[in-house]
């Protein structure tokens, strides 16, 4: 006979959710509550309602200018990331390379390295070969941090597929390139996307690197929140995260209806 | 002529030999069966000659033509996969048209009728837009099929391919296989470790045992007679009796470890020691009864029905025997009976 879960057992439980609910969803609930308020102080509750701090902002050509290179970047990350962990996803699959386990160690491994170190180590790094920091060198860094999730969502997909594929496929007649393009790319696609996405949003949330490579003419916008936050706090902070924040919600949506985003976030 | 010549090939994978010296001679059209254990280095083979793994020593001859050092996209062969290997994100008709498109093989709507010929040859021309997962496993073992003939290969290579159906669809698929075949006449090399698949399918039998070829035959000459233990234990799982042959009243005779004795075809040498193979379905089981005359006595330990037959597990105080009997010789377990080998039954093989 199965006893029943005991009471306290339950309660817990709803404490648990609770404070899941609460701490996940609260201080987004808190900021889109602020980014409303008619009040010029950042404060919760929200007194009244407005969307004036949505106008200021795209009424501010430094937010302006923030949004447009965490675009710029974002896109660019996207792109390189992309390619790269694509390929080295698929050479990794393959374990053809001498030191494969320890390769795919090192791709991996910005998702466990603190950021800030990364940073530090960029900046010198940057300094002493190239000397003032610019767009390519926060293009550099955000690649190098985005780079595994693009492996990752590419050896998951792969390691779901047919191993044969590609025999087959020669004995089919296909070479090199025909099977890459015919064969390999279209079994890595869906991890690819997910992938291209998970790097977008990593650029484009992306606070530490950003405020370490940042320049007068290379501020991202959550450099320039931070900025704000630190010299005139006002809603404004709060209406661009708002932004930020409907953005990601909607990408996640896009991604989700064409490739369902459940199948990467287990592995 | 021969279409396909394996000359002594060879094949390490680091220290271990898996391929002892393989020759082998197909002629154009033979359907031929690469039989054995796993491990025998069946699957090997197949992929060398595909071009998928390299020789380490030896050639490998397509219609004349050496091609040891050439990548299988550059032979022209066709392989079906156990697998079925087909490509997920293509619709059947692309599928099968596969090949064609990769070896730029006659236009697009030459490409387009090939496809529906060897779809309408598998029986599958409804189904040419759907999706592969849409289909299930029969259908899809068509689909590769269909996509391994369609560019009219010089060698079509099936490594095990019926070994993932089930029994029914097994036998439907073994009689077409056998019916393409004399349509198509392709040269055909079948891998299997199932020896009833390789006896009804082929025109050529090459039984393998550890990287070497054990026997090769005709599948009649190659079951009736095995020329080895392990020829005749794979094939049909015999019973193998330690005798000695010597000349008796009526020609050669097996001595049987009990003192009995069993008449022997004269196409042995007498000898101390050799294996008596008699193969289950060749002993016949008969009442023990003043009249009757076996060859010796056995009781019955063990009887399993198997439908069409019976098989029992027989004891004589020396031996045990299997034995495959038609189902209306019936036999309790318990019940002793009389024996009998024919004479031309009784094959003897060196020990």
């Amino acid at each position: 006979m199965v006893k029943g879960v005991p009471e306290w057992l339950k309660v817990l439980s709803w404490i648990f959710v609770a404070l899941t609910l609460t701490f996940v969803l609260g201080p987004l609930v808190v900021v889109a509550g602020v980014s409303v308020s008619e009040s010029q102080f950042i404060a919760f509750p929200p007194t009244g309602f407005s969307l004036r701090w949505f106008n200021a902002i795209f009424e501010s050509n430094a937010y302006v200018q923030a949004l447009l290179t965490s675009l710029r970047l974002a896109f660019a990350v996207t792109v390189t990331a992309t390619v790269i962990g694509a390929g080295a996803a698929i050479a990794l699959h393959r374990r053809r390379l001498p030191g494969t386990a320890a390769l795919a160690g090192l791709f991996l491994s910005p998702l466990i390295l603190p950021s800030i170190i990364f940073a530090i180590g960029l900046l010198m790094l940057w300094s002493a070969s190239v000397g003032a920091v610019s767009f390519p060198a926060l293009w550099i860094g955000h690649t190098v941090i985005a780079i595994p999730y693009v492996v990752r969502t590419t050896l998951a997909v792969l390691a779901d597929s047919d191993p044969f594929l590609e025999e087959a496929a020669r004995t089919m007649g296909a070479g090199r390139w025909q099977r890459i393009i015919y064969v390999v790319l279209p079994q890595c696609a869906p991890g690819l996307a997910a992938g291209a996405f998970f790097a977008f949003n990593i650029s484009f949330d992306e606070a530490v690197i950003a405020l370490f490579l940042r320049t007068p003419d290379l501020v991202t916008l959550p450099i320039q929140i931070y900025n704000q936050l630190e010299f005139s706090p006002d809603p404004t902070v709060a209406a661009v995260s708002t932004l930020m924040m409907g953005l990601t919600v909607l990408l996640i949506a896009v991604i989700d209806r064409l490739l369902g985003i459940q199948r990467f976030v287990g592995n | 002529m021969a279409s396909l010549e394996l000359i002594d090939i060879r094949k390490s994978f680091g220290n271990v030999q898996v391929l002892h010296g393989v020759t082998l001679a197909i002629e154009r059209g033979q359907f031929v069966s690469l039989l054995g254990p796993s491990g025998c280095g069946k699957t090997t083979l197949l992929r060398i000659i595909a071009g998928l793994e390299s020789v380490t020593s030896g050639s490998v001859r397509i219609d004349e033509r050496n091609v040891t050092d050439m990548p299988p996209e550059a032979r022209d062969i066709a392989m079906m996969f156990q697998s079925y290997a087909l490509l997920p994100h293509m619709s059947v008709r692309e599928n099968v048209r596969f090949p064609l498109r990769m070896r730029r093989h006659g236009t697009r709507a030459e490409q387009d009728q090939r496809v529906q010929a060897a779809l309408e040859t598998v029986q599958l021309a409804h189904l040419a837009d759907r999706m592969p997962r849409q289909l299930s496993g029969g259908q899809q073992q068509r689909v590769a099929l269909a996509r391994a003939i369609v560019s009219d290969p010089k060698v079509l290579l099936l490594d095990e391919p019926l070994s993932n159906l089930d029994a029914r669809l097994r036998e439907d698929m073994q009689v077409e296989l056998i019916e393409l075949h004399r349509r198509l006449g392709l040269t055909t090399v079948f891998v299997t470790h199932d020896q009833e698949e390789a006896l009804s399918l082929s025109d050529v039998v090459v039984l393998m045992n550890g990287g070497r070829i054990e026997q090769i035959g005709d599948p009649q000459s190659i079951y009736e007679s095995p020329r080895t233990r392990f020829a005749s234990e794979f094939l049909g799982s015999a019973n193998l009796i330690p005798v000695s042959v010597g000349e008796g009243a009526s020609g050669l005779q097996a001595l049987l470890p009990g003192g009995e004795t069993i008449a022997i075809a004269a196409d042995t040498q007498p000898r101390d020691k050799a294996y008596l193979v008699l193969r289950q379905e060749d002993l016949k089981l008969l009442p023990l009864r003043s009249d009757v005359r076996g060859d010796f006595e056995a009781f019955v330990e063990t009887r399993v029905f198997l439908g069409a037959r019976i098989r029992y597990v027989l004891r004589t105080a020396d031996l045990r025997l299997k034995c495959l009997a038609p189902a209306t010789d019936l036999f309790a377990p318990g019940e002793r009976v009389a024996v009998q080998v024919p004479a031309r039954m009784a094959q003897v093989i060196a020990a």
